[in-house]
């Protein structure tokens, strides 16, 4: 039998090591952060879907990013650059759709629907408030398949009034219209490149399809015109071509993405149903509800999200305050590729509204 | 990663397909053993503990040129094992497998293997889960996560110090790639690093058994 003793002295040592280790486990308060970095899930109908919160949360002010896809993931747009330029004055929030990026289930593919996703969307915003408060002010941001989402989230009820304005970055409000807009871009530029003698043999089998593929697209053409789309933007020089795969390789790590549940789910989504849903789905008709403060950025040689599919929605919506700004070094991407035209676009839209 | 699997696998496959063997005693025993191991992906941590039971092993002697001799022993075992691994922001993941290992022992005291089997899967969601109902009632949900049904499959190698002297303690690395199942309707995969140490509890029972392994060598 061995006996302890302690002296008081010891015991107040104790006491005091113990608090301290205790307060370090305390965690932070998310909303009163200028540079949290704050995870949650939201679960719904089968998926509980990752919401990443980073950046300045205590200022109130948030981004709500609709990533693009489908099945593209929020972390893709995470970047260093976005942490250093907005997140320094705002929130920027991260959704992972349901069947994309960190998001997880089980036998949920039948749930992925288009209707599931604005539900989804819907149950997001609820959280953001009741986790960040009432009195935040959310500015959506989408990118291109988010755009879809986006655009059929803010002509329902009203939905738009839960946000202070609306950035549009190379979004696709109109799918069969953005299959003929992508055709019709995909010919003129093609045939003034082939003038000019320029990655002619390329252009010419672009041109070929597009002459034989007239109109009334099938998915099946629709995801070859998108195909077609993304190659021609290698062609073009006047566009700032960035090597995606280092940058992202590069946060991946930092940024502790799950690469492989980022990549089973695009696999999936990307070969899903929902892609066949989508394919018909427009909101033209129904974009003139929208009279919130809204922002569209485009790229001049985006052949993917034609840059008249962005004034197809500029010209379309009733808000007053309004502005387009078409990027003469970008493609697709803009948010990668005029990352400085980006970042100072959308800070000068908030700050005048806020 | 993927071409360092399909090297450890193309290893262990080939350590199990037996070759022109001159001579080919079977040794009967039970070597049970324990593991701890550190079990990581990338910069993520884990630890997996598990028990191992051999329940079968040939002791092989080749005869080669210049009559030099190559002596190994093939072993089967059976493990179980429970692991689990820490991802940030995206899940804890506690798993329980049981696995057909082959392996092949060395003289030396250098060992590979090859294991694979089944097992189960509950992950734990890294981050408050929010639950939103039809009247907009927002609860969290607790210990919110998802079960799945776990292949695992891996290749690995090792040094059994017992070779040398009695110290009944082998350390080894193992690559394993685990495989869940129903994940988001399709299948998740994850590539595991294992850094550990074995521990044979026959020095506890059965050292006669372990002396014998050790002269059938000689």
């Amino acid at each position: 039998m061995i006996s302890l003793t302690i002296s008081n002295e010891m015991k107040l040592k104790i006491i005091f090591i113990s608090l301290l280790i205790l307060a370090g486990c305390q965690k932070e308060d998310p909303s009163s952060s200028e540079h949290g970095s704050d995870t949650f899930y939201v679960e719904n109908n089968g998926s509980s879907m990752r919401v990443l919160t980073e950046g300045n949360i205590a200022g109130k002010v948030f981004i709500l990013l609709i990533h693009g896809g489908p099945g593209a993931s929020a972390y893709i747009y995470n970047t260093d650059y976005i942490s250093e330029n907005l997140e320094d004055k705002y929130a920027m929030v991260y959704w992972d759709q349901r069947n994309s990026g960190a998001s997880q289930g089980n036998c949920n593919g039948k749930n992925l629907t288009f209707d599931q996703i604005l539900d989804d969307f819907t149950k997001v915003i609820q959280v953001l408030k009741k986790r960040y408060g009432n009195d935040i002010e959310i500015f959506l941001l989408s990118h291109s398949f988010g755009g879809l989402i986006a655009t059929g989230f803010l002509t329902t009820g009203n939905n738009q009034n839960l946000f202070k304005g609306y950035i549009n970055v190379d979004g696709s409000h109109n799918y069969p219209l953005n299959d003929t807009l992508t055709r019709n871009m995909l010919l003129t530029i093609g045939k003034q490149e082939v003038m000019n003698n320029l990655h002619t043999d390329d252009w010419n089998a672009i041109i070929d399809y597009c002459n034989s593929h007239a109109g009334n697209f099938t998915q099946h053409e629709s995801l070859k015109l998108e195909k077609f789309a993304s190659q021609a933007e290698d062609y073009i020089e006047a566009v700032k071509h960035v090597k995606y795969f280092p940058i992202i390789l590069g946060t991946s790590i930092s940024g502790r993405y799950p690469i492989t549940s980022v990549l089973v789910n695009l696999l999936y989504s990307e070969n899903s149903d929902l892609n066949k849903e989508i394919s018909t789905k427009e909101f033209s008709s129904s974009l003139g509800k929208i009279t919130i403060p809204s922002l569209v950025l485009f790229g001049k040689y985006d052949f993917v999200c034609p840059p008249e599919l962005g004034l197809d929605f500029y010209t379309r919506i009733s808000s007053r305050e309004k502005k387009m700004v078409i990027s003469p070094v970008s493609g697709h991407n803009l948010i990668y590729q005029d990352k400085e035209l980006f970042s100072r676009e959308v800070t000068d839209f908030i700050e005048k509204l806020r | 990663m993927f071409r360092t699997l399909v090297i450890l696998a193309l290893i262990s496959v080939s350590n199990i397909c037996s070759g022109q063997s001159h001579s080919v005693s079977i040794v009967s025993g039970r070597k049970p053993a324990i593991k701890l191991s550190y079990n990581s992906s990338l910069i993520y941590p884990g630890v997996s503990a598990g028990a191992e039971y051999m329940f079968k092993e040939k002791e092989i002697v080749k005869q080669k040129r210049k009559s030099k001799q190559n002596c190994f022993a093939r072993e089967q075992l059976i493990t179980m094992n429970l692991s689990w691994y820490h991802h940030s922001g995206f899940h804890d993941n506690i798993y329980l497998t049981s696995e057909w290992v082959a392996r092949k022992t060395r003289k030396s005291g250098y060992y590979s293997e090859f294991s694979a089997g089944p097992g189960y899967s509950r992950t734990f969601l890294g981050g408050t889960t929010y639950r939103v109902g039809e009247d907009g009632s927002i609860s969290i949900k607790k210990h919110a996560g998802y079960n799945y049904a776990v292949v695992t499959t891996g290749g690995g190698i090792g040094y059994d110090f017992s070779s040398r002297n009695n110290t009944p303690v082998s350390v080894f690395t193992k690559m394993n790639l685990i495989l869940m199942y129903p994940y988001n309707s399709t299948i998740y995969f994850r590539p595991v690093l294992e850094l550990g140490v074995r521990l044979n509890t026959i020095i506890f029972s059965e050292i006669k058994h372990k002396d014998d392994f050790s002269d059938n060598f000689k």
